[in-house]
């Protein structure tokens, strides 16, 4: 099969479809490199929060006011808020401990189980899904394929939040903060940083984007209590490949991703699934860094 | 070894158990409960293999993590490559064994066979994934120990040239063993208890004397101080490579059993959520000990089952579990069974009893002061293996 | 006189910065040889290339190992190797396995130099010559009273005797020590100086030593080494190189923190 054959199969919906995935990704791994990066917590439950977001925005959407992106903020700022207090109440007392990384992964996968139930508490163990928002909801075709403007949307809005990151780290008081403490946080407390709530503001902003990728996914894929675990191995493979820490390599890492899922399995039926694996053991072997390694890039 | 030598060591058993809650009391007690369960109800000697399976499979991922301080999440590889090892030779191999053994013993040969066939793969995976793996620390190694069980996983469910069965997994038929007028069904729940437990016995005995070994040792070091260890000659990457591959291997022999206990061999079993339930066992009952990952994985189980009594609290034992395992690491670390070591020397009040600063009594080697991180129940010269400072038996 | 440990136009850049430059240098093993200098010297960055933590940029280190004369290239060795090869060593800020027992970390370097480290079959305690041989040297540096003490409870002083222990259990045919006296009283600083010349007189061992304890340096020192900026400024006995005037301008000198 030659290469100028393979290119029809490729459909632009394909590909905006990939993308719109990867956006998505971008939105949790991002929040997760992020609280990586400058607390050294690798956040099983991040997957959870994503889900929270689709929950929560869901039950907004049905139960309190009947547009889209009001409730999105607001999952978006309830799941931030969950995850603030989780790393307050639970997080924080174990920084200083010794073997601090490993018991960081167990008391979030921890929360993994506690949310997952406790979704499936409030909400049932069935599936939910909403339709894009009206102003949105409507197809685009473009050389002969067709896929929903709202997915347009999504990728608009994942480039806008990482320039928006890029600016905040970069550009404000608090972003030179998240740099400093990252690469040393008993400097940073000697500076007279507080630390601690430094720490609690960056979970928080983590999680925000977690919800908010979750939120914006309510209108594409069904929610259900399963989605938390499927979307945290997908934010580890992205994390890993793109650097751990990095917010460009979350995105470029998201997007590759995000269209190995669309396409892969027209190209390669078998193995498909294996593939993000596979690339995530090849990465840690020969580049653990990641493609872009390393804070604030 | 002549007549009088053993009318010694069995005369300094007797004496040894009468002599007061020692450990070859406690040993006598634990055979005789393990006969016992023998006669319980079925479903019971059911629920007790599984415990058994669950306690060697957790047994073996603690080597790797309480022994050496490397956190695996993908340790169900192993688990899987046990269970389709058997189930494969036995799907695939029983007509030709009875050729050769005669279809009366066949089944218990193809068994045998399939045992050892799920060990030497697991072991063969073990080797390589291993080494690749622990050249990576803390966080890294998780997530690649993650990446290789999702990995096997993916593998898995394509059901490559056939062997595998994609999602539905491989059948296990146990058969039934024929000699003479004497017939055994092994797959009959008492029968395949017996099994498991003398298999389960045995293995735990051999984790315990490698962790009572010089190797043990060296793992602990390098658990405590990598750098050190290597200042001191020990390399490093190669100790912990063997550890992994000893840890790979109990765990494939709990494969191997749970694939006859659950009649299938399933790509489940190398998801990462199955790897995650030797963590939570193991952190529950208290990684620092020995005997933590079994009392733990007992608590994973019969919590289990007294909540599935109560319908309305069934669908949320995953969130119980959750809440403990926070609870656990945050609080009291030493888990289930420094809980009961700290429960045991108040009731007894040797006078050891000891408050180590983060609230264990837990017992150490040779008697020493516990900290729960660190603490790790071995025995050396006392050979207590209950990890009790008080008792010098 | 035999010569233990020798380097060659040893050097080690980072970036621009060079950490140690070009030290050439031959350690004998009838005398107890001090490396001193300024902060900053390089002093410990020379430790870290000889035990094999750092890679040389350029040059080579070259170690007695075992019995006879002959010295081994050690210069890409890994730390490990480089202990097994019979350099040891003793850290500034006390390393040493705080969860395990005083017993239980003599007998983990003892394992280690025994090679029994693979060995399943053996109980905990390996055989009765680890044994004895880890009994002996808990006597060797006074530790048998404490020794089934857990070692995150043992007091500053207590932790350096066993972190000598611990690099005396391998055997070395060279032992570096990194400031000894570090954080110690001046109780503790007599026990340890008279210490290192106990185990000095009744071991094979070479000491080599940094310290910044002038006082503990001239009352052990056979032969004083000193390092400023990288490389060597003054070699010889001490009563030479201590009335070096630059010696004395180096350490009162602008690099000195």
């Amino acid at each position: 099969m030659s290469l100028t054959s393979l290119v029809p199969l490729i459909g632009i919906a394909d590909v905006v479809i990939g993308l719109s995935l990867g956006s998505r990704l971008f939105l949790i791994a991002v929040g997760l490199s992020l609280i990586f990066g400058v607390l050294g917590v690798l956040n099983f439950a991040h997957g959870g929060f994503y889900m929270l977001g689709a929950y929560v925005t869901l039950a907004v959407v049905s139960n309190v006011v009947d547009n889209f992106w009001v409730a999105a903020v607001v999952g978006a700022l309830a799941v931030g808020v969950v995850g603030a207090a989780i790393e307050f109440s639970a997080i924080r007392r174990l920084y200083d401990r010794v073997d601090s990384d490993l018991d960081q992964l167990i008391v979030t996968f921890g929360f993994v189980l506690v949310i997952h139930e406790t979704v499936r508490f409030v909400w049932g163990s069935g599936s939910y899904s909403i339709d894009p928002p009206d102003v949105f909801n409507f197809s685009v075709t473009l050389g002969g394929s067709t896929f929903n403007a709202y997915r347009l949307v999504v990728i608009g809005l994942a480039v806008g939040v990482l320039a928006a990151l890029w600016l905040f780290i970069t550009r404000t008081y608090f972003g030179s903060l998240v740099r400093g403490t990252s690469s040393d946080r008993e400097m940073a407390a000697m500076l007279g940083v507080d630390v601690p709530r430094l720490y609690t503001g960056v979970f928080f902003l983590g999680s925000v984007l977690a919800g908010l990728g979750g939120a914006l996914s309510a209108p594409l894929q069904s929610t259900s209590p399963a989605l938390g675990d499927q979307v945290i191995i997908d934010a580890f493979i992205v994390v890993v490949i793109g650097g751990l820490g990095s917010m460009s390599g979350a995105f470029v890492g998201a997007m590759l991703i995000g269209m190995m899922q669309s396409l892969g399995p027209q190209f390669i039926s078998a193995g498909s699934i294996a593939i993000p694996f596979l690339a995530m053991v090849i990465v840690l072997l020969i580049r653990p860094e990641g493609l872009f390694g390393g804070i604030g890039e | 070894m002549s007549a009088t030598d053993t009318g010694g060591r069995v005369s300094r058993f007797g004496s040894a158990v009468a002599e007061g809650w020692t450990r070859e009391r406690l040993g006598l007690l634990g055979a005789v409960a393990l006969v016992l369960v023998a006669f319980a109800p079925p479903f019971q000697v059911y629920l007790f293999t599984d415990f058994l399976v669950v306690a060697l499979f957790a047994l073996g991922f603690n080597l790797l993590y309480g022994y050496t301080g490397l956190l695996s999440f993908g340790h169900g590889l192993f688990y899987a490559g046990g269970a389709y090892g058997i189930a494969i030779v036995l799907r695939d191999l029983t007509p030709v064994v009875a050729d050769v053994v005669g279809a009366g013993i066949a089944p218990l040969v193809t068994f045998a066979l399939g045992g050892v066939v799920g060990l030497a793969l697991v072991v063969a995976l073990a080797v390589p994934v291993g080494w690749l793996s622990v050249r990576l620390e803390e966080i890294y190694f998780a997530l690649i120990t993650l990446a290789f069980g999702m990995l096997g996983y993916s593998l898995i469910i394509q059901d490559p040239a056939g062997l595998t069965n994609g999602t539905d997994g491989v059948i296990v038929l146990l058969g039934t063993v024929d000699l003479g007028g004497f017939s055994l069904r092994i797959g009959g729940r008492r029968i395949y208890y017996a099994i498991s437990a003398v298999t389960v016995v045995a293995a735990v005995y051999g984790v315990w004397r490698v962790v009572n070994s010089p190797f043990g040792t060296v793992c602990k070091a390098i658990r405590e101080s990598p750098d050190r260890a290597a200042a001191l000659g020990i390399d490093v990457s190669h100790h912990r490579w063997m550890t992994f591959i000893v840890s790979a291997a109990v765990v494939g022999i709990a494969g191997v059993l749970r694939a006859g206990l659950a009649s299938v061999a399933s790509p489940g079993l190398t998801h990462w959520s199955t790897s995650a339930i030797a963590v939570i066992a193991t952190v529950i009952g208290g990684a620092t000990y020995f005997y933590g990952p079994i009392v733990g994985a007992f608590i994973f189980l019969y919590i289990r089952w007294a909540i599935s009594r109560f319908p309305a609290l069934e669908a949320y034992w995953e969130l119980f579990f959750g809440a403990l395992l926070i609870a656990v690491v945050l609080f009291f670390k030493q888990g289930a069974v420094g809980g009961l070591l700290l429960l045991r020397d108040r009731l007894f009040g040797d006078g050891d009893a000891d408050d180590a600063g983060s609230g264990g009594g837990g017992a150490r080697d040779d008697g020493g002061q516990a900290t729960a991180a660190t603490d790790d129940g071995a025995e050396s010269g006392d050979d207590n293996a209950r990890a009790d400072r008080g008792d010098n038996s | 006189m035999t010569t233990v440990l020798k380097t060659e136009d040893l050097r080690k850049q980072f970036g621009q910065l060079t950490a140690v430059d070009d030290v050439s240098i031959e350690i004998d093993d009838d005398k107890i040889t001090s490396i001193i200098g300024p902060n900053g010297a390089g002093k410990t960055t020379f430790y870290n290339l000889l035990t094999g933590v750092l890679e040389p940029t350029s040059g080579s280190i070259w170690l007695r190992s075992g019995e006879g004369d002959e010295l081994a290239d050690v210069t890409d060795a890994e730390p490990h190797e480089v202990a097994q090869a019979g350099l040891s060593r003793s850290y500034q800020i006390t390393n040493i396995f705080e969860g395990l027992t005083v017993r239980e970390n003599v007998r983990v370097a003892r394992i280690s130099h025994e090679g029994t480290r693979l060995d399943f079959r053996s109980r905990a305690t390996g055989d009765e010559s680890v044994e004895a041989d880890v009994e002996e040297l808990l006597e060797l540096t006074g530790l048998t009273d404490i020794a089934d003490t857990p070692c995150d409870t043992l007091s500053h002083g207590e932790k350096r005797t066993v972190e000598i222990a611990l690099a005396l259990a391998i055997e070395p045919n060279v032992f570096l020590m990194d400031e000894p006296t570090a954080g110690m009283n001046p109780t503790e600083v007599t026990e340890i100086v008279s210490l290192i010349r106990e185990l000095d007189a009744d071991l094979d061992a070479t000491f080599v030593v940094t310290e910044h304890n002038m006082d503990v340096v001239t009352d052990i020192s056979d032969r004083i080494v000193v390092l400023a900026e990288g490389s060597i400024l003054a070699d010889g006995a001490p009563e030479d190189v201590l009335t070096d005037e630059r010696v004395t301008e180096a350490y009162l000198g602008s690099d000195s923190v």
